[in-house]
């Protein structure tokens, strides 16, 4: 195998810091990976302070963006959410990830005023979102439907998050559309993941996965309003095979992309690792930006104990796997929740969202062609 | 790459040439072009960072 370039090592400087206003969220998903999402433990305005400190400096230097993540970010209140952005520099680009069941007008102003860009997590049609309920265990279709409209008579974009359980023909096609009529204008599908307290198993027949992925190319193609994430990537790699830049399209390194806790403890590389506790290598943080700069937590990655463990394995799949250039590495939450370690190589993550999502691409232009 | 997929894909040109044609258009479309920060455009050329969030290495959910 020719080797690949790029993903060699972490990068000191971030995109974005991923950052968890509160740990509660008002719903009570069956396959959320969160621990403390019954808890509502908010983050104190200094934490906001001490990260923003780094944050207004590398968005003086090129694009940089805090994610609002949570928990459900906006059960922080919306005094509360302000507060958190409000020592970030205009430059800094605002995002939130949200249940959507508690948008209304005054959080659409809320955004508005601030530029915060919105993404809203759905499942689908009423049918397919089953999963996404209340504490009481009651369906919150109706309220998230209604937190997008919300959104759509304020005029305000918003992306989509979607996960799907069981990835068969039959479900690509009505999701698409429903996302089209959702009036999305980006979309993320992610193939429900083993992770955090999530326990169920995510092994899928792949003859069914790479069927689902072909089926939407095709919804997508008769319509392609929508930015796909997993086709726009997919579609980038094998443009850069046909024109022979393929070994060099992953960056250089990875990025770290600090998650920064409602205490302040930063998490580098897999926000699903925040709030779990391992006999080896603790809580997985690399500090608290109330005790040390975040900046400072990011100069030396290889001295959290996990992280040479989990770039060992990065290696690992850079030397076995043809779908690295493709994917540069599974991600390291995968390998350890469906490993118990970050050595390991290929995940049922790998095969149910890039390799059969690759090779379903393929599987489509076969037929189509 | 291992030449087994690369030769999968090359062997597909022919049906992907016209895929990839209209995902640029698609993308002209949406306004989506090289450097452009309004929200869910994807920054084509830079791997991390794709409004929202949408990074496909290590990327929250």
């Amino acid at each position: 195998m020719a080797t690949v370039n790029g993903m060699r090592g972490v990068s000191r400087v971030p995109a974005y810091v991923v950052m968890q206003p509160t740990t509660l969220c008002n719903l009570d998903c069956v396959y959320c990976y969160l621990p403390l999402r019954a808890q509502d433990r908010r983050m104190p305005v200094e934490v906001a302070r001490a990260v923003a400190a780094d944050a207004n400096a590398w968005a003086a230097l090129g694009r940089f963006s805090v994610v609002w993540h949570g928990g459900e970010p906006l059960a922080a209140g919306r005094d509360h959410l302000g507060a958190l952005m409000a020592p970030f520099d205009a430059a800094v680009e605002q995002h939130v990830q949200t249940n959507a069941t508690l948008l209304d007008d005054a959080w659409c102003e809320f955004f508005a005023a601030r530029g915060v860009r919105v993404s809203v997590s759905v499942d689908g049609p009423e049918d397919l979102n089953a999963e996404r309920v209340s504490r009481a265990g009651r369906p919150a279709y109706d309220r998230i439907v209604k937190g997008i409209g919300a959104l759509r008579r304020h005029g305000q974009s918003f992306a989509a998050l979607c996960v799907v359980g069981d990835p068969r023909p039959g479900v690509a096609s009505r999701l698409y559309e429903y996302f089209l009529e959702l009036g999305c204008d980006t979309l993320g599908v992610n193939i429900e993941e083993r992770e955090g307290v999530n326990e169920r198993a995510n092994a899928h027949d792949p003859d069914a996965v790479r069927a689902f992925w072909a089926e939407l190319v095709g919804a997508w193609r008769a319509d392609p309003r929508i930015h796909v994430r997993e086709l726009e990537w997919s579609l980038r790699y094998l443009g850069a095979v046909l024109d022979g830049t393929s070994d060099d399209l992953l960056p250089r390194e990875l990025d770290p992309i600090p998650t920064v806790g409602h205490d302040g403890a930063v998490v580098l590389l897999s926000p699903e690792l925040a709030g779990f506790h391992d006999a080896v290598h603790g809580d997985f943080s690399s500090g608290n930006v109330l005790h040390a700069p975040l900046s400072s937590l990011l100069a030396e990655p290889r001295h959290t104990s996990w992280v040479p463990e989990f770039l060992a394995g990065v290696e690992a799949c850079r030397d076995t796997c043809a779908y690295f250039g493709f994917c540069g590495g599974g991600h390291a939450a995968n390998r350890y929740f469906e490993h118990g370690r970050f050595d390991g190589t290929q995940t049922e993550h790998c095969r149910n969202s890039k390799i059969n999502l690759l090779d379903g691409v393929l599987d489509h232009v076969r037929r189509a062609g | 790459m291992s030449d087994a997929l690369a030769d999968r894909i090359r062997d597909a040109r022919g049906e992907l040439t016209p895929l990839l044609e209209e995902a640029r258009l698609a993308r002209l479309a949406r306004s989506e072009v090289p450097g452009a920060d309004s929200t869910a455009v994807c920054a084509w050329n830079h791997f991390e960072n794709i409004p929202t969030f949408f990074n496909w290495n290590n990327r929250p959910r």
